[in-house]
């Protein structure tokens, strides 16, 4: 009988396991864990659509989500893939951007 | 002086973290460390190079939690503090740093990785290199099978049948080829439940390729064929069974 082969694969609960995690690994993963949250706030939001910190919450994730989402968008288009740590930037910058924006001219 | 936390293990052994110090000065690479730590602290340490100038990917190991080719890395680039070394991930080990490629060479194996002739195709440079046909795969056949982009694809890790990087990068130069007689059988697998739609492009393979290769891309590219097929839009080519 032979031993099962042992085989490295990358801790994701050790300082080890995440250093030199790249950009578009963080891409990936930001935008998924923006997905999950946006259900449990949706959720919040329905249940009382006036709580600010609700508010906040769903307009920052769903920023993030769909701006991360047009990323990966565009270089399924045929964007130049050397371009995409920048559009990471830029789509978190644009999320930012756009909530203090929203957030700071309230309209209602 | 340079730390290194190098991982040990031999079948039959738990694995660990081994410290070693090693002189270091400005062009001393991972691999000079390595080797001078082999040399003259313990014999019993195994890794695996050849060239040792940046040529056959022998060297590939995961340095500061990133895949790198060992010959060069520079110490001095990696910044102050400890320099952790490990195997590549996702392959099976053999011993310290030296893993089995055998999954590597599977994975191309599951593509149809080998070129497929057509019955009346030219047998040799027929693609003209300054041609358009040929521009199209250029960045993507200078592959040297490190492994690297393997070890960096999260994938790999959780779908044991997933081609991985570097069999989707060979198979995307062949189904560019229009020599090769295999495209429909190639597709009939690519577009299978654990071929294209399992990349996430995450882009790791890319980041880590040390030849500057982009599988990512190709990865891309394959999808677009692959919907430009669906909707009757692929290019005509004089490969086989398209």
């Amino acid at each position: 009988m032979t031993a099962e082969p042992r085989i490295l694969r990358r801790e994701w609960t050790s300082a080890e396991g995440w250093r030199g995690t790249p950009a578009g690994m963080w891409a990936w993963l930001i935008q998924r864990v923006a997905a999950i949250l946006l259900l449990v706030v949706i959720a919040a939001h329905l249940v009382n659509p006036f709580r600010r910190g609700v508010q906040a919450a769903l307009l920052a994730l769903a920023l993030l989500h769909a701006l991360l989402g047009v990323r990966a968008l565009l270089l399924d288009l045929g964007l130049p893939l050397r371009w995409h740590r920048a559009l990471f930037v830029a789509a978190l910058g644009l999320a930012a951007t756009i909530f203090v924006a929203v957030w700071t001219w309230r309209w209602y | 002086m340079v730390r290194l936390n190098v991982f040990r293990w031999a079948p039959g052994e738990a694995e660990r973290i081994r410290a070693y110090e090693v002189e270091a000065v400005a062009d001393t690479t991972v691999l000079d460390a390595l080797v001078a730590v082999q040399r003259e602290q313990d014999p019993t340490l195994a890794l695996r190079y050849a060239c040792r100038v940046g040529m056959c990917g022998s060297c590939a190991m995961v340095v500061n939690g990133r895949e790198r080719w060992a010959c060069r890395t520079r110490l001095a680039s990696l910044g102050p503090g400890p320099v952790s070394v490990r195997p590549l991930y996702h392959f099976p080990l053999l011993r310290d740093l030296v893993v089995d490629m055998t999954p590597f060479v599977e994975r191309h194996a599951a593509v149809g990785a080998a070129l497929a002739p057509a019955a009346q195709a030219e047998p040799y440079v027929v693609i003209p290199s300054a041609s358009a046909e040929r521009a199209e795969i250029d960045d993507a056949i200078e592959c040297i099978g490190c492994g690297m982009c393997l070890s960096a694809c999260t994938m790999v890790a959780h779908d044991r049948r997933f081609p991985g990087p570097a069999a989707l990068n060979r198979a995307f130069t062949l189904q560019r080829d229009r020599r090769d007689a295999a495209h429909g059988a190639r597709w009939a697998m690519l577009l299978g439940d654990d071929a294209l739609p399992r990349c996430h492009g995450q882009g790791n393979c890319t980041d880590v390729c040390p030849m500057g290769l982009s599988p990512t891309r190709s990865i891309i590219r394959l999808r677009q064929m692959a919907v430009r097929r669906m909707v009757g839009l692929a290019a005509p080519q004089a490969g086989r069974g398209q």
